[in-house]
């Protein structure tokens, strides 16, 4: 969903700070609305980020065009931190989790949250980071085109995470919302066949701060390019190749944050998914795509194992709590 | 908040205790194969999926160039091989032809997509 690189929860704070509380109160009447607006659009019941031919797969530095019952479980991330006024060089890992609920077809609720471990670079600081939920639609999709959109909205709780890695700037002091536009396009209506496995996505979002004074909204913005050989086998042509390779998906990832006020910064992330019936894998590279970037971290990477929870459990956990 | 992580540290039992995967079906092979190119006229269309289908809602529907249904029959399961559905054709000339498929999985996920194969002179 969000794929904010660290997360974590600390109830005590989250549900007695007055603060937090207020924010709640704002992200349950945003749910309540964009609910209601969701249960009005006519939603076909088909799960996965599926769209005529089209599968698009859950990516790992920004989030699909989809919504769907699934488990990111863990997502594992790792930067080393450039030496840098005076402190030496050290590290920073992140075991972060994301589980999306469907409360209606195509439309629910999501879940981020994620352990931070950072050596060196001044202080070794560990703990959770702040809890992310994010409410997210998806519109009905043009078959025909591969074409896809969701909607959405994220809330990062502030004050919800370990109070030392706040403190230390691992973590944000503050909360954000974020509307969020999602769009998945497929190639697969190209005339030229070796191109039609070809997929972008798209994930456009306002980051509105609690606290601009203390941290300013920023535009986020990312696009991911994809070329699934399981579309290559099953839509254009069947090659003699290992089956091993006709589930692959090589994929590249661009995640960019422009502040209102400061320096935009920004990933590339080149990588591959094995893409299974009811589960993925995937890696990818995370570099550094400016000089900016370059500043708070240098090149790292990312692992994530997703489960499809829709195929896994059908009957149960894996299916919308309002059926219809 | 702390109920969340208590059933997250559930899920990995859960689902390692769950006894089959039901996924969705998609296209595993097919006969004539996606994309390819055969000398004579085939007898049928055979698609076999990665999941079981419904036979009641599993469709199967080849089209010429011109947009003719040129199937012989309806599509069935294979009494032997849920995993298989195929559907008659009726005697084919040079030309491409569209296969356009619909299945409804045994745990009831719809999917559909479609390919091509080319019937030579």
């Amino acid at each position: 969903m969000s794929h904010r690189i660290w997360g974590a929860a600390e109830s005590d704070r989250c549900l007695h700070s007055a603060p937090t509380r207020g924010a709640v109160c704002h992200f349950l009447v945003l749910t309540l609305v964009l609910a209601s607006a969701a249960t009005l659009l006519p939603l076909e019941a088909q799960a996965h980020a599926v769209c005529g031919n089209r599968v698009f797969p859950p990516t790992l530095t920004m989030d699909d065009p989809g919504f769907n019952d699934e488990l990111s479980l863990p997502t594992i991330q790792y930067a080393p931190i450039p030496a840098s006024g005076g402190n030496p060089s050290g590290s920073i890992t992140s075991y972060g989790f994301e589980w999306d609920k469907s409360i209606i077809p195509n439309a629910g609720i999501a879940i981020n949250d994620g352990y931070i471990v950072q050596h060196g670079a001044g202080q070794n600081v560990k703990g959770w980071d702040n809890l992310t939920l994010t409410l997210k639609g998806q519109l009905p999709c043009i078959e025909s085109h591969e074409f896809l959109v969701s909607v959405g909205v994220s809330h990062e709780f502030g004050g919800t995470g370990t109070r030392r890695l706040a403190t230390a700037g691992v973590i944000d002091t503050t909360g954000s919302t974020a509307p969020t536009l999602y769009v998945g396009k497929g190639l697969g209506d190209l005339p030229i066949d070796f191109l039609r496995p070809l997929a972008v996505t798209g994930e456009f979002s306002y980051q509105f701060s609690d606290s601009p004074s203390i941290s300013p909204n920023q535009w986020n913005y990312a696009l991911s390019l994809q070329y699934s050989m399981p579309y290559m086998q099953q839509h254009v042509k069947a090659l003699d190749i290992p089956e091993f390779f006709g589930h692959l998906i090589p994929i590249v990832e661009f995640a960019y944050s422009s502040p209102i006020h400061g320096s935009p910064t920004g990933t590339i992330s080149p990588g591959i998914f094995y893409e299974a019936e009811s589960w993925q894998l995937g890696a990818e590279a995370v570099i550094p795509a400016n000089s900016a970037t370059r500043q708070g971290q240098g090149t790292g990477f990312i692992v994530q194992f997703h489960l499809f929870l829709d195929d896994i459990f059908p009957n149960s956990l894996g299916k919308p709590l309002f059926n219809f | 908040m702390r109920h969340i992580f208590s059933s997250c540290t559930l899920l990995p039992a859960l689902i390692l205790g769950t006894p089959a995967a039901l996924a969705h079906a998609f296209l595993d092979r097919a006969q004539p194969a996606v994309g390819s190119a055969v000398h004579q006229s085939p007898a049928e269309v055979r698609i076999w999926f990665t999941e079981a289908v419904e036979a009641a809602f599993s469709t199967i529907a080849v089209l010429d160039a011109q947009g003719h249904h040129v199937e012989d029959g309806k599509a069935k399961v294979d009494p032997s091989d849920p995993h298989l559905l195929d559907v008659g054709l009726k005697a084919l000339g040079p030309g491409k032809y569209k296969v356009v498929w619909k299945v409804i999985s045994v745990d009831t996920h719809r999917t559909e997509g479609d390919f091509t194969f080319t019937v030579g002179p």
